[in-house]
């Protein structure tokens, strides 16, 4: 009970700060601009013949589940990480760099506790961002082209193609989808959270923490590191997509989440044990 | 109620405490003295289990707070210089985050003491909008809500005006007097140590030099700064007297002799008095004189 009363104060602080909105806003703004430009004539085109190469009809599928998932795809993991980077790159470091730590520890609480109330509010914001923008773009995308239609899914590099006819089937996918980025981005955002109980600037966290992503997204990239893919961070943070797959594989799926997992405690024991061995000079 | 057990701390092989031990009575008011630099806030780091000691312990009422942390800071209450609030947040939503991690919340005693340290107006204000005394009132709000035993100031005046300082000092004398609070009040200011403290200790580069009541820094002499003419004969009357004339113009006389009658000595020698004034003694002076007679004190 205790720690929920500390959680919710830990969020009520995290959702006061203004940096901690700029990502929000920052998608809102960039789903207006996706739209605009899906609304354009050349990208109408070129969904049309994606769609209709499969042998689907581009009147049942060219809707707004398929456009929510289009920029869930394509925003997450480029813009969604700078901002996962930089709210949990700051939990604590921009606390100690502000001194704010020194009045908390003048409090009879245990520097795990606290850890954990840290932790719990960084991944609690991970996983609601994700919804966040997956229910503003649908919102978004049902104002310019309606609620009907299913989810066309095509994604190359994961080698997943899947097409819902049925609304239903289609927004429920979606939504599991949804939950599947929320685990995997909670891994940056777990990576982060270790290099901001580090003695480093909270920018230096944040800037760590896409230097790892982005170093791991462009060596997956080389063709000569294909029989390795599996081993890269970002090969097993993009797994959600197996979720829209027509016959769900589990363990393929498991396995990914499993790595995914045991990298979060990894890194939250190796946060947890620099932050229990630091002095906090005053 | 407060005992520090030989405390040393280095910080990349550079000794910043150096076996300091001291003992706080409950209800005492204890000063810990000493330049920047000195250790006094590393003292205060480690009894609040920021700061891990290479050797040595505290116990507060018995606990130790190496080995039992929470439970020894149950009854603690801290205030430092300078302290960061989380400026986009009010300062009501201030004091209900920090006693989160207290034990709860409890608005109707929150209230109570906002209003004892005078803040009722502006609690709902943000922290960012407040000037360095509310910030100070603040924290003792925040201090003083898990109702503690033992207070831990650390230069809590410095930035303050005269009238803050008063207050503030007024304050804690209060609780003291009413609640019998323990304080330890780390200052690098000797004339505030003095109008507070029964007793002080003062560090000098992370090693103890000094511990007793505070009677015993100043009761061994009267200080003042003069200028005569000529000097020699000046310095050969107070002499006379069993004081001391230095070339930097101090006068050191004797605590029970009455100035007055050196005075009259230098006027009777035809010596012309342009200035003598008191002076008190700062830290400085009084590390100078612990480090030419430690025996003194």
């Amino acid at each position: 009970m205790l720690f929920l009363q500390q959680l919710r104060g830990e969020l009520r602080k995290l959702y006061a700060r203004p940096r901690t909105w700029m990502g929000y806003a920052a998608f809102v703004a960039m789903e207006a601009l996706i739209l605009w430009v899906y609304r354009r004539e050349g990208s109408q085109r070129h969904m049309r013949d994606l769609i209709e190469r499969n042998n689907l009809e581009f009147g049942d599928f060219y809707s707004s589940l398929t456009i929510t998932f289009t920029i869930m795809l394509l925003s997450m993991f480029l813009l969604g990480s700078v901002f996962f980077a930089l709210v949990a790159g700051d939990i604590v470091a921009k606390e100690n760099e502000d001194g704010n730590l020194r009045l908390v520890f003048a409090r009879p609480v245990s520097r795990l506790r606290l850890l954990l109330i840290k932790y719990g509010a960084v991944c609690i914001y991970t996983f609601s961002f994700v919804f966040f923008v997956g229910v503003t773009g649908y919102l978004m995308a049902v104002m310019a082209v309606g609620w009907k239609g299913g989810l066309f899914v095509l994604e190359p590099r994961m080698k997943v193609f899947a097409a819902y006819p049925e609304w239903l089937e289609g927004a429920s996918r979606l939504a599991l989808s949804a939950a599947g980025i929320g685990i995997s981005m909670i891994t940056l955002s777990s990576m982060a959270f270790m290099f901001s109980c580090l003695k480093i600037k909270p920018a230096a966290a944040t800037i760590l923490t896409l230097t790892i992503l982005f170093v791991d997204m462009i060596l997956q990239g080389f063709p000569f590191f294909k029989p390795y893919e599996t081993w890269f961070i970002t090969w097993r943070m993009s797994a959600w997509v197996f979720l829209m797959e027509p016959h769900l594989s589990w363990p393929k799926l498991i396995e990914s989440y499993a790595f995914l997992i045991g990298l979060n405690l990894t890194f939250l024991t190796l946060g947890w044990a620099a932050f229990q061995s630091r002095d906090f000079k005053t | 109620m407060l005992e520090v057990h030989g405390l040393r701390k280095s910080f990349g092989g550079r000794p910043a405490l150096d076996g300091v031990s001291f003992k706080i009575a409950p209800g005492e008011i204890f000063g810990l003295l000493g330049h920047n630099g000195a250790g006094k806030s590393t003292t205060l780091g480690i009894i609040l289990g920021m700061v891990y000691p290479d050797a040595g312990d505290v116990t507060v009422d018995g606990v130790s707070v190496r080995a039992h942390r929470g439970r020894a800071l149950r009854k603690v209450g801290a205030i430092f210089e300078s302290p960061a609030f989380y400026e986009y947040l009010s300062g009501w939503e201030n004091l209900r985050l920090l006693m989160g991690y207290s034990g709860g919340f409890d608005p109707a005693a929150a209230r109570a003491t906002v209003e004892m340290v005078g803040l009722s107006d502006r609690i709902r204000s943000k922290v960012r909008t407040y000037s360095h005394g509310m910030r100070q009132r603040l924290a003792l709000a925040q201090a003083l809500l898990p109702e503690p035993e033992v207070m831990l100031l650390d230069e809590p005046t410095d930035g303050l005006d005269p009238e803050g300082i008063k207050w503030f000092r007024d304050f804690i004398l209060t609780l003291r007097r009413e609640r019998g609070m323990t304080v330890l009040f780390n200052s690098h200011l000797l004339a505030e140590v003095e109008q507070m403290c029964d007793r002080v200790a003062i560090l000098r580069e992370g090693k103890l030099v000094f511990e007793g009541a505070i009677g015993g820094l100043q009761d061994d002499a009267q200080m003042f700064e003069a200028d005569f003419e000529p000097w020699q004969a000046a310095a050969r009357v107070v002499a006379a007297h069993g004081g001391e004339l230095s070339s930097d113009g101090k006068v050191r006389l004797p605590n029970g002799l009455d100035p007055a009658a050196v005075v009259d000595a230098l006027v009777a020698a035809g010596i012309r008095i342009r200035a003598l004034a008191p002076v008190r003694r700062s830290l400085e002076d009084l590390y100078m004189e612990l480090r030419r007679d430690p025996a003194k004190h």
